[in-house]
């Protein structure tokens, strides 16, 4: 049994007539101890379904309109407020974009990290097992930080205490939404360092959400793409890096930053991404696909293992004709 | 904190003074006197009325009788009432409780409903409840403090179940302890729910947008994606911040509930400052007028200063500053 099964999700923002798609047939699986890097431009989804796995999207406005979320075989969509209580830092904990804005401004980070600590390891509530958790995460001095507040800290610092939270509670599941891009460049890659270093010595899993191809492949064993609430390539992560075969993963892969872990928005795909509701017919990425031909839009094309291993929603990927390097220069004369 | 305490009231002093001064000032623009009318009375001689004027320095320009008064306040003596021919000081002290208590009660009352009203409408946003609210912060918003106080003077004379007007029964100090209490209770509770009434709709609708602030921060998704409850994690994470900007505006509702009382008090006729400020006023008793208003702008500022210490209390990120 697999730790995490997202099979076919579907989720709207609204219900009936005004109902928008935000999630569309969404399936992902993370196996125990797996690292797996979602990624897409800004809007495309990742935060909702990275949420949708301890249901915290507010019912409404969202509206789970199918599929399953199987986490260790229990339906999340299925569970009661009670039992979601008990996967929420039980089983999967979160670290979210803005450290500043998830610790809560008026509670010493000691007394938080000892809350998380009550309600899943009452015995460890302890000063003890809180200093040991700000030393896990590399915060120096951890005895004379726990009595600070979150806005004595910096930035990098506040994101190690989210994460020494994250892991008070031993989850098998660490879900790190985009956990670097509020940070300074050099904080980011410290930070990733220090998610990869936990995660070797605690083995927990990790999805990472991220805009940025360019810290996959320190990170990840698997790649997940999102383009406008769908997956579109799936596929083992050095792989993917070496050889991407959707027309949106190269398209991306040819914007990612060159300097090793900037975390600039990847606009430098023409054209503009599409907003929910407003989702083009067929293939959603035909609009900007260098590739796209006219049947592209006349139905949205299957997830389909192309490989061993990867699945690619282009039934024209091996389209090596007119591929993104061809592309490139195309860009760069105007 | 104590060099804090004392700086904030060493800033009352020239507020206080540039507030007397002012008065003075307005005070004589006005034309004549106290004793202006007493000229008109065939049994008083000319000669008494220019005494009595020069007794309290009102043959003089106005900043020269300021500092006479000045003079002798910094003694701790607040002048001379010539309407009542009592010292001033006196005259306040019983007014200024009657004020406090006023406001105090209101106070009490306004926050009291609000918070919890405003807490509930924002936890069943949308709800009919949160609409029941809304409608009732309409109306107390639109009903001005003067037509309020109206209905419940010809409520408490239509159904006869509390006195109309004033802060004690003619009988007062013939009555054993135990009913003089609530003799003065029974009396006050009108007066108090008309002014508490004005305040409560602004503070309750503050209350529901501060508390829905919050509720949709980050930290709020975060403690729930923990494992929180929701009653843990509305009631403790984001109503203990949402009371931060509420008490912000707790120094303006001091400010809203003393120009309320000065309103109350005159058509319900509490005997409180307010309405001692307006006869005083109209009795051309100069220094009387000075010392109400510099006494209503002292509990104006002190009250602000409670505010400051309350929100300097609730959140770490101003006290440590
Ligand atoms: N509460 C909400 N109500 C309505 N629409 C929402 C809500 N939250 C998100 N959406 C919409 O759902 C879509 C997916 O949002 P999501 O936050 O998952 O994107 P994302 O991929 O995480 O983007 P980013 O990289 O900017 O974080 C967006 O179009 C967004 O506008
Ligand atoms: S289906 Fe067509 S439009 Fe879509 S990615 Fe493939 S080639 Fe491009
Ligand atoms: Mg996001």
């Amino acid at each position: 049994m697999n730790l995490l099964e997202i099979k076919n999700l579907k989720m709207d923002f609204g219900a009936d007539a005004e109902a928008l798609r935000a999630v569309d047939g969404v399936s992902l699986v993370i196996g125990a101890g797996e690292t797996v890097c979602l990624v897409g431009e800004s809007g495309c989804g990742k935060t909702v379904t990275a949420l949708s796995i301890a249901r915290l999207v507010p019912t409404p406005p969202a509206n789970y309109v199918g599929g399953e979320i199987l986490l260790n075989g229990q339906d999340v969509l299925k569970m009661s407020n009670g039992e979601l209580r008990g996967i929420r830092g039980g089983v999967v904990s979160y670290v979210f974009q803005e450290p500043g804005a998830s610790l809560n401004p008026v509670f010493r980070i000691g007394n938080q990290i000892r809350e998380s600590l009550k309600l899943h390891k009452p015995e460890k509530a302890t000063n003890e097992e809180v200093i040991r958790l700000l030393k896990l995460v590399g915060i120096p001095a951890p005895e004379s930080r726990i009595k600070n507040y979150p806005f004595e800290m910096s930035g990098g610092m506040q994101q190690r205490v989210m994460i020494a939270m994250a892991l008070a509670s031993e989850p098998k599941l660490l879900v790190a939404d985009e956990p670097t891009t509020a940070l300074d460049v050099t904080i980011q890659a410290q930070i990733l360092d220090l998610l990869s270093d936990l995660k070797r010595r605690l083995g927990m899993a990790i999805l990472l959400i991220t805009h940025n191809l360019g810290i996959v492949g320190d990170m990840a064993d698997r790649v997940a793409v999102m383009y406008a609430g769908q997956i579109v390539e799936l596929s083992p992560a050095k792989e993917l890096l070496r050889r991407p075969l959707h027309p949106y993963t190269k398209a991306l892969m040819a914007s990612v930053p060159k300097l090793h872990g900037t975390a600039d928005r990847l606009s430098a795909i023409p054209g503009n991404v599409p907003r929910i509701g407003n989702f083009p017919p067929g293939c959603r990425f035909a609009p900007r696909c260098p590739i796209a031909r006219p049947e592209c839009s006349e139905k949205i094309p299957e997830l389909v293992e192309v490989e061993a291993g990867r699945f690619v929603r282009c039934p024209f990927w091996k389209n090596e004709r007119e591929n993104i390097t061809a592309e490139a220069p195309r860009r760069g004369d105007k | 904190m104590w060099s804090y305490v004392f700086k904030r009231l060493l800033h009352m002093i020239p507020l206080l003074l540039g507030v007397s001064l002012l008065t003075f000032l307005l005070m004589s623009l006005a034309p004549g006197n106290y004793y202006t009318a007493l000229l008109q009375n065939p049994q008083i001689s000319p000669d008494t009325v220019a005494r009595l004027k020069a007794q309290f320095h009102l043959d003089q320009p106005w900043y020269v009788q300021y500092f006479y008064w000045l003079k002798n306040v910094v003694r701790g003596d607040f002048g001379y009432s010539m309407a009542y021919h009592i010292p001033a000081t006196s005259l306040i002290v019983g007014r200024l409780w009657n004020t406090f208590l006023l406001s105090f009660f209101a106070l009490i009352i306004a926050w009291g409903v609000a918070i919890p009203l405003g807490i509930w409408a924002a936890v069943n946003k949308d709800s009919w409840i949160d609409r029941a609210c809304s409608l009732f912060a309409f109306v107390g918003l639109s009903v001005p403090d003067v037509l309020l106080s109206l209905l419940a003077l010809w409520f408490a004379a239509a159904t006869g179940w509390f006195p109309v007007g004033g802060a004690q029964s003619p009988l007062y100090d013939f009555l054993p302890s135990a009913q003089q209490f609530w003799d003065r209770a029974h009396h006050l509770i009108l007066p108090a729910i008309v002014l508490a009434a004005s305040d409560l709709a602004g503070i309750m609708r503050r209350m529901r947008s501060c508390l829905l602030d919050t509720l949709r921060a980050e930290y709020v998704t975060a403690a729930r994606a923990r494992g929180l409850g929701e009653g843990w994690v509305v009631y403790k994470h984001a109503l203990r911040n949402a009371i931060n900007p509420l008490l912000t505006i707790f120094g303006y509702s001091l400010a809203a509930l003393l120009s309320g009382a000065f309103i109350v008090e005159n058509i319900m006729a509490w005997p409180g400052l307010g309405r001692l400020t307006m006869e005083a006023f109209f009795a051309k008793d100069s220094y009387l007028v000075v010392d109400c208003v510099v006494m209503a702008t002292g509990l104006l500022v002190i009250g602000n200063f409670v505010a400051d210490l309350l929100l300097a209390w609730s959140d770490p990120r101003i006290r440590l500053k």
